[in-house]
C-alpha cells in the first residue's frame, strides 16, 4: 500500500516537471499512441533510482538534439537505449558523465542526479564525476600500453591502490570480471593494442569497472565486434549488473532485448516510450516505436 | 547478344587508354625522381671531387738542430719567446746552401707555412729537454705546395702564369727526391680554427660555434614550441585570437630568414644589449626562425593522435593535464622530435640572419662560451668561398661535405627516433 502511493506521488511529480499535464494522450486504432504525439510514453519513472533526469534539453548550437528527456536509472539493472541513427540516445547517454563538456557548441539543461547529487552544476569535479561514471566507447579504444597498464591506469590516477601487491590484486580481479584474465594472464606486459577485437573491448570494460564506478555507460559497445565476441559481452554485462548500473546504447534490438531489463526508445531528440524490456518489445504503446522494432523505419 | 559485344568493345578501348596512361603517370614520376636523384648525385660529386683532397696535407720534413744559440736562449725558461722562425730560415738555407740572392731566399723561406714556427715552438714547450738535439720534423708545406703536391697547379704553363716559379719546382723536386715531402690526414683541418693561411685553417672553431648556437637554439626552442603547440591545440579556446595566432604562426614560417637576422640585430642587440657575434644572439634569433617549424609540426603531430585515446583516457577520469601528458603527448612525440631536427638542421644551414648579427667575422680562437665571438660552420664556407686562395676552394668542399654529414646524420637520427618511438596499433 505504502509503496503504491510512493509510486503515485513520484508519477504525479513527474507529469508536472514534464509539463505534461493530465491531458490524455492522442490513442488511435489499435491501442498505439499517434505518430504525432511525442510524449513520452510508459514508465521513465522507477523507484529508488541511480540516476534521475529531469527535462534534460541538449544544443549543439541551433540544433535542439536532446528535447526535454525525463527518465531515471534504476540500481542493478540494465537499461538500453534504442533508436534510430541521429536520435540522440549517444548524446543523452554522454551527459551522463559530462562527456559532452569537450565540445565547445554544446549546452546542456535541466538537472540529471546521480545519487541525488546534481552532475550538471558547475561546482561538480567531471574528472571524480568519471570515477563513479565510467564509459565503454563504441570501437575498442585500449591505450597502447601493456594490458596491465591499461586497467591498473585508473586507480594509479585516482589514487586507489596502495603498493605493487594491491595494484596486481586489483588488475586481476578487474580482469576476472571482464572475463579476461585466462586469455591474458600469461601476457599482461604485451600491449593492450595486440589484443582481438572482443578482447579489447573486454579490457576496456576491465578498464572501467577498475575504478568501481557506481555506472558504466556503454555506447555501441559491440558494433564493431563479431558475433561471438559479442555474445560473451552480452554475457559480461549480464554478469556485471549485480554490481554496476549499466546503460547500454545498441543498433540492435535483439541485443537490447537480451541484456537488458528496461528500454528506452529515442526518436529525434525526444524519449517516445520507456519501460520494461519485455513490454517495449511485446507491446509497445506508441506507433513510432511499433514501427521501429518492427523494422518498418531505421 | 549484339549490345554486349559492343559494350565488351568500348570498355576494352577505354582500358587501352587508361591503362596508358597510368603508365605514362608512373614514367613520369619515375622520371622525375630520377632526375632529383642525378640532380644530388652531380651536386655530391662535385662536392666530393673538389673537397676530398683538403683532407691530406702537404708536409716538408726538415733537419732541425735545436741549437739554443741559434734560437737566441739561455736555457729553457725562455722558450716563449725564442727565434723559431729564424731556426726554420737556418734550416732550409742549410737545405739549400747554393741559394744566397735575397729574393730567391724569400722564395725558399716561402716553402714552408708560417706555422711551422708555431709547431716547433709548441713541441719545444712540451719537452724542454729537446733543446739542443738534433731532431728530423714535418712542418706543413705552405698553401702553394699543397695546391702543387696535389696536381692543382699546372707545370706546363709558362712560369708567369704560376704560382710558384721554375726555381721553387727545382727545389721541391729535389726535396721529394730526398723524400722530404710526403701527404699526411689531414688534423688541422679539424683541429684548428679559422686562418689567413689556408694550410693553417681549420673548422674547428665553426664547427664549435655551431655548437653552441645549436645548443641555445634547441634548448630555447624545443621546450616553447612544444608547449606552445600542445596549449594551442589542446587547452586553447577556439576563438578568433587563436585563429590570428595560428594564422600568423603559418605566416612567420614563411618570413625570410634574413628578416629574423634585422630582428635580432634591432631586439637582442641593440635594444636588450647582448653582444654581438656571440652563439648566444645566434642561437636565439635562430630560435625565432625555427619555432614556427617546431610548432607547425608538433600541432600536425598532436591532431594525428587518434581522438579515441583522448577520450578513453577522459571517459576513465584523467585530467586535461593528465590526458595530455600521459597519453597523447607521448604518442605525438615521434613526430614532434622529428620537426624539430628537422628545424634544428635548417637552423644549421642558416646563414643570411648570423651575417647581419655579426658572426661573419673573422676569428681564429675557438669559442670557448655562449659569449664568445664566433662563426658557425655555414658562415665559414661563405667566408672560405669568399678568399681568392686557391687552396681555400678545396676547404669550401670539404667543409660543405662536413656540415652536409652533419645534416645527413641528423636526418638519419629524425628517422630513428620516428622509428623508435612510433606507437603502432
Amino acid at each position: 500500500m505504502i509503496e503504491n502511493g510512493q509510486n503515485q506521488q513520484t508519477l504525479s511529480a513527474f507529469q508536472t516537471l514534464n509539463g505534461h499535464g493530465a491531458a490524455a494522450p492522442v490513442v488511435v486504432s489499435g491501442g498505439r499512441v499517434s505518430r504525432d504525439d511525442r510524449r513520452t510514453v510508459g514508465e521513465p519513472l522507477v523507484k529508488d533510482p541511480r540516476i534521475t533526469c529531469r527535462s534534460v534539453n541538449v544544443w549543439y548550437d541551433k540544433t535542439h538534439a536532446i528535447q526535454d528527456v525525463t527518465l531515471d536509472i534504476g540500481r542493478n539493472q540494465v537499461i538500453a537505449m534504442i533508436g534510430p541513427s541521429g536520435c540522440g540516445k549517444s548524446t543523452f547517454l554522454r551527459c551522463l558523465n559530462r562527456m559532452n563538456d569537450t565540445i565547445d557548441s554544446c549546452r546542456v539543461d535541466g538537472q540529471i542526479c546521480l545519487d541525488e547529487q546534481d552532475i550538471l552544476g558547475p561546482q561538480v569535479d567531471v574528472v571524480s564525476l568519471r570515477a563513479q561514471v565510467g564509459m565503454v566507447f563504441q570501437k575498442p579504444n585500449p591505450f597502447p600500453k601493456s594490458i596491465y597498464d591499461n586497467v591498473a591506469y585508473g586507480p594509479r590516477i585516482h589514487g586507489l591502490v596502495r603498493g605493487r601487491v594491491e595494484e596486481d590484486e586489483l588488475v586481476e580481479s578487474s580482469l576476472i570480471k571482464a572475463g579476461l584474465w585466462d586469455e591474458v594472464k600469461d601476457r599482461l606486459t604485451s600491449p593492450g593494442t595486440g589484443l582481438s577485437g572482443g578482447q579489447q573491448q573486454r579490457l576496456c570494460i576491465a578498464r572501467a569497472i577498475a575504478v568501481s564506478p557506481e555506472v558504466i555507460l556503454m555506447d555501441e559497445p559491440c558494433s564493431a565486434l563479431d558475433p561471438i565476441a559479442t555474445a560473451k559481452i552480452e554475457e559480461l554485462i549480464d554478469e556485471l549488473r549485480v554490481q554496476f548500473t549499466i546503460v547500454i546504447v545498441t543498433h540492435s534490438m535483439q541485443q537490447a532485448a537480451r541484456v537488458s531489463q528496461r528500454t528506452a526508445y529515442f526518436h529525434l531528440g525526444e524519449l517516445i516510450e520507456v519501460g520494461e524490456t519485455k513490454k517495449i518489445f511485446t507491446m509497445p504503446r506508441h506507433r513510432l516505436t511499433e514501427d521501429y522494432i518492427t523494422g518498418r523505419f531505421g | 547478344m549484339q549490345d554486349a559485344s559492343i559494350k565488351k568493345q568500348r570498355i576494352e578501348q577505354r582500358l587501352a587508354r587508361r591503362y596508358r596512361a597510368d603508365r605514362r603517370f608512373r614514367r613520369l614520376g619515375l622520371a622525375a625522381v630520377l632526375f632529383g636523384l642525378v640532380c644530388v648525385l652531380i651536386l655530391f660529386i662535385s662536392i666530393f671531387s673538389k673537397g676530398y683532397s683538403a683532407f691530406w696535407q702537404t708536409r716538408i720534413q726538415l733537419p732541425l738542430v735545436l741549437d739554443a744559440a741559434v734560437l737566441g736562449v739561455a736555457d729553457t725558461a725562455d722558450l716563449n719567446r725564442a727565434d723559431y722562425n729564424g731556426l726554420v730560415k737556418k734550416t732550409l738555407r742549410q737545405l739549400f746552401p747554393e741559394v744566397v740572392q735575397r729574393g730567391e731566399k724569400r722564395k725558399l723561406y716561402g716553402l714552408v707555412s708560417t706555422g711551422a714556427a708555431h709547431q716547433i715552438r709548441e713541441m719545444l714547450i712540451r719537452t724542454p729537454d729537446l733543446l739542443g738535439s738534433a731532431q728530423e720534423i714535418w712542418v706543413p708545406a705552405d698553401d702553394d705546395v699543397d695546391m702543387l703536391m696535389k696536381g692543382k697547379i699546372d707545370r706546363s704553363l709558362p712560369e708567369s702564369e704560376r704560382r710558384l716559379s721554375d726555381l721553387e719546382l727545382t727545389w721541391l723536386d729535389t726535396l721529394a727526391a730526398q723524400g722530404r715531402i710526403k701527404k699526411v690526414w689531414n688534423t688541422t683541418f679539424f683541429t684548428a680554427g679559422d686562418s689567413r693561411e689556408p694550410e693553417l685553417a681549420g673548422i674547428r672553431g665553426a664547427v664549435t660555434g655551431s655548437f653552441y648556437t645549436l645548443l641555445v637554439t634547441l634548448s630555447l626552442s624545443f621546450p616553447i614550441g612544444v608547449a606552445s603547440a600542445v596549449y594551442l591545440e589542446e587547452f586553447a579556446p577556439k576563438n578568433r585570437l587563436t585563429d590570428l595566432i595560428e594564422v600568423n604562426i603559418n605566416n612567420l614560417a614563411a618570413v625570410p630568414s634574413i628578416v629574423f637576422g634585422l630582428l635580432g640585430l634591432a631586439v637582442f642587440i641593440n635594444f636588450f644589449g647582448v653582444p654581438r657575434s656571440v652563439p648566444l644572439v645566434g642561437g636565439l634569433v635562430l630560435t625565432l626562425m625555427t619555432l614556427p617549424t617546431i610548432i607547425i609540426a608538433g600541432r600536425a603531430a598532436l591532431r594525428a593522435v587518434p581522438p579515441s585515446i583522448r577520450e578513453a583516457a577522459r571517459g576513465i577520469g584523467a585530467s586535461p593535464l593528465q590526458v595530455v601528458f600521459h597519453h597523447v603527448l607521448p604518442l605525438a612525440m615521434p613526430g614532434m622530435l622529428t620537426g624539430t631536427i628537422i628545424g634544428m638542421a635548417q637552423a644549421l644551414g642558416e646563414t643570411a640572419p648570423l651575417l647581419v648579427i655579426g658572426m661573419v667575422a673573422f676569428i681564429v680562437d675557438i669559442p670557448g662560451g655562449l659569449t664568445e665571438p664566433a662563426t658557425v660552420l655555414p658562415v665559414q664556407i661563405y667566408l672560405w668561398a669568399d678568399s681568392p686562395e686557391l687552396a681555400f676552394l678545396e676547404k669550401t668542399s670539404a667543409a660543405i661535405m662536413v656540415l652536409l654529414l652533419f645534416l645527413v646524420v641528423m636526418n638519419g637520427l629524425a628517422i630513428f627516433l620516428r622509428k623508435r618511438f612510433e606507437c603502432r596499433w
